[in-house]
């Protein structure tokens, strides 16, 4: 049978179950209303209520609380389909948080890209917002050109496109460094330094990772790069994390609008009274905009942790699965590879949990680190 | 008569506001062309031939842009099968969620039934939960049932209201709307239904068209779902074929074919971004201010 009738029609099924099953969540609701005695407009309203929720609630109850207890349950497991799961107890979780080398590197990259990527993300999403806040003509276009690559970033598409442009090379992003550096030629030992810094960190970070320095000491044997040594971007498990950073800084738009947002919710008479009391420019921007502003960096740092720990494509597209060396395996794309690839279901569910925790930890962190440093003007009652 | 240091600055209030307004300009350039740039190579190499793709000496624009690359994907059954796919599955997942995310919205909003903020709290802690807490079990589910290797699911889950954001959006939107508007209807007889369809979905078609969008978007662009679930060649979706475009045995890569196809396969997001831009950008601002 051709696949996609096949599947219409089972989306046709879909929806009559899902209109049938509304139907008996709602009457059931209002049996429940009736039986405690409640007047005619109550239970109506009661059955009306349920029949629109419904189909998230029973959606809730299939694709969500049935599969995360299931998951629970499995991740004590040994699971491989189609063979039953076995119990084992504790065993998965006690071998990814101890000897499950993979699994470290993993924490370890997304804690990287998360430290030094998600930084750089405010800082460019910011400087942008506040370019556009001068509100000149044309600033229309200029917010359509910044966010349109969120709306591309994650289609396997662009990030084969972005294999090309980082191709070490004959990569167009290499070239124009050059090309620039040709006109400013003080920026070459500039970037040669960057170079550096970039190579000691990461041998440094890598070292760390697997216990293992000789990559480190070959890399501050090698001392200054030469000025032709250029970025080799995700060819090199030394700048294969810089450049997935790179791409991220490149789909800021979204965090771009919300700070623009913030930006245009500060009261116009605290820069009057700021430049009343002869403050300068910097203090304007760190005593007035910085704080005024801190609930919407403080929402994109919360998004951005929780969107930095599910990077999957960049990793299976860019880096040619999680290459070079598993410089480039995060969290998402091991779980994704030991579950899917490797078909250990027991062992990728404890690492979801462990996912999931993670999250819900830093996530409780944020909120209450957010008392010190996130200003709310209006305080609930 | 003036002190020397509190003289009139060297150029006028007008004419520095005109140099700064400059840099700002130029730095707003300079951004715009950090954005752009990926995306001019990937059209400049989709006109390429293949020695200018893949010799060492940068073409920054073909000499004589070839449409080749372009001819032997748009003739290519396969390739039409492709995009077939993608659309398919888009199109079916966007509607039944739409309409399904519309409803459930409007009982969040406009009706009052006992246990609703015990609902609307539960929906809203589902953004918490990542992904691949569901992806795992949910696999194990749909092998059991015989789903996998086809279409249903990537695209039926979403039937349920798949995404809270949405349902959010959507139902502050719908809180803003006069309530006199269902409480007359009501009077007058109307069912909820016909309220629904008939007067609140009209009067949200903004919001509707934003979700839309991003539906559509998260869909065409939709990876890892279709990895796992997707056995068959010829039921693969774009996102699929062109991550495995690039053969690593190969010292060159058809890179104007390649780069050819990325490019039809970012132009519905593009033409879609377009024409809808003014209301994604409106909401996304939202969300923050609301977060």
């Amino acid at each position: 049978m051709n696949p996609k009738l096949y599947t219409f029609l089972w989306a046709v099924a879909t929806v009559i179950f899902i209109i049938l099953s509304s139907l008996a969540v709602a009457s059931v609701a209002k049996l429940i209303a009736r039986w405690r005695g409640k007047n005619q407009l109550y239970q109506s309203r009661t059955f009306a209520g349920y029949f629109f929720a419904s189909p998230w609630i029973v959606g809730y109850i299939i694709f969500v609380i049935g599969p995360t207890l299931a998951s629970l349950y499995w991740s004590f497991t040994r699971f491989k389909l189609p063979e039953p799961p076995v119990w084992v107890g504790l065993q998965n979780y006690i071998q990814l948080l101890t000897t499950d080398d993979q699994f470290r590197v993993s924490i370890l990259n997304s804690i990287y890209v998360t430290l030094f990527g998600l930084p750089l993300q405010l800082a460019t999403a910011l400087v942008l917002a506040l370019l556009l806040y001068r509100r000149l003509p044309g600033e229309q276009v200029f917010r359509m050109i910044y966010y349109l690559p969120v709306m591309l970033a994650a289609n396997s598409a662009m990030l084969i496109t972005w294999r090309l442009v980082l191709n070490p090379n004959n990569g167009i992003l290499n070239t124009l460094i050059r090309m620039v550096e040709s006109v400013f030629p003080f920026l070459v030992p500039v970037r040669q330094v960057v170079v550096w810094f970039t190579e000691l960190t990461n041998a440094a970070f890598l070292g760390l990772q697997r216990g293992d320095f000789n990559l480190l000491q070959q890399t501050v044997a090698r001392g200054l790069p030469g000025p032709d040594v250029m970025p080799l971007w995700h060819q090199s498990q030394l700048w294969s994390k810089p450049a997935i950073i790179f791409i991220g800084v490149w789909s800021c738009g979204a965090m771009m609008m919300i700070y623009l947002a913030a930006l245009c919710s500060v009261p116009t008479h605290l820069y009057e009274a700021a430049l009343v009391d002869g403050a300068n420019g910097w203090q304007r921007f760190w005593r007035i905009t910085f704080p005024m502003i801190s609930p919407a960096t403080f929402y994109n740092l919360v998004v951005g942790i929780i969107a930095t720990l599910q990077i999957f494509e960049q990793s299976y597209v860019l880096t040619d699965n999680g290459g070079p060396a598993q410089s480039t395996y995060f969290v998402a794309y091991y779980l994704w590879r030991s579950t899917f690839r490797f078909n250990k279901i027991g062992y990728g569910a404890a690492m979801s949990w462990i996912l999931l925790v993670l999250i819900l930890v830093l996530t409780l962190i944020q909120f209450r680190l957010a008392n010190r440093w996130v200003y709310y003007e209006y305080e609930e009652a | 008569m003036r002190k020397p240091n509190r003289r009139e600055p060297f150029l006028s209030r007008k004419v520095r506001q005109a140099f700064s307004n400059g840099i700002v300009y130029l730095l707003l350039l300079a951004g715009s062309g950090f954005m752009l740039f990926p995306l001019f190579w990937m059209l400049s190499t989709s006109l390429k031939t293949m020695e200018e793709a893949n010799s060492p000496r940068i073409t920054w624009w073909p000499a004589q842009p070839q449409l080749d690359a372009y001819r032997q994907v748009l003739t290519d059954s396969r390739w039409l099968l492709y995009f077939s796919n993608s659309a398919f599955v888009t199109t079916l997942a966007v509607l039944g969620t739409l309409v399904s995310v519309a409803a459930v919205a409007y009982a969040f909003s406009r009706i009052q039934w006992p246990g609703r903020n015990i609902v609307f709290f539960l929906m809203l802690s589902t953004l918490m939960l990542p992904y691949q807490t569901t992806l795992v079990p949910q696999y194990v589910m749909f092998n059991k049932i015989g789903w996998v290797g086809t279409y249903n699911p990537i695209i039926i889950p979403g039937f349920f209201a798949g995404g809270a954001l949405y349902i959010f959006l959507l139902r502050q939107f719908m809180l803003g709307l006069p309530k006199e508007l269902d409480e007359a209807a009501l009077i007058d007889g109307a069912s909820h239904f016909q309220i629904w369809w008939h007067i609140i979905l009209p009067l949200c078609k903004p919001a509707l068209a934003t979700i839309a969008v991003f539906l559509f978007v998260g869909n065409w662009n939709s990876l890892q779902a279709p990895l796992i679930y997707l056995q068959r060649t010829n039921m693969y979706t774009l996102p699929v074929v062109i991550a495995n475009l690039i053969n690593p045995q190969v010292r060159v890569q058809p890179w104007p074919l390649i780069m050819a196809a990325s490019a039809l396969t970012m132009i519905p997001l593009v033409i879609v971004f377009f024409f809808t831009q003014r209301y994604i950008l409106e909401s996304v601002a939202l969300t923050g201010t609301k977060g």
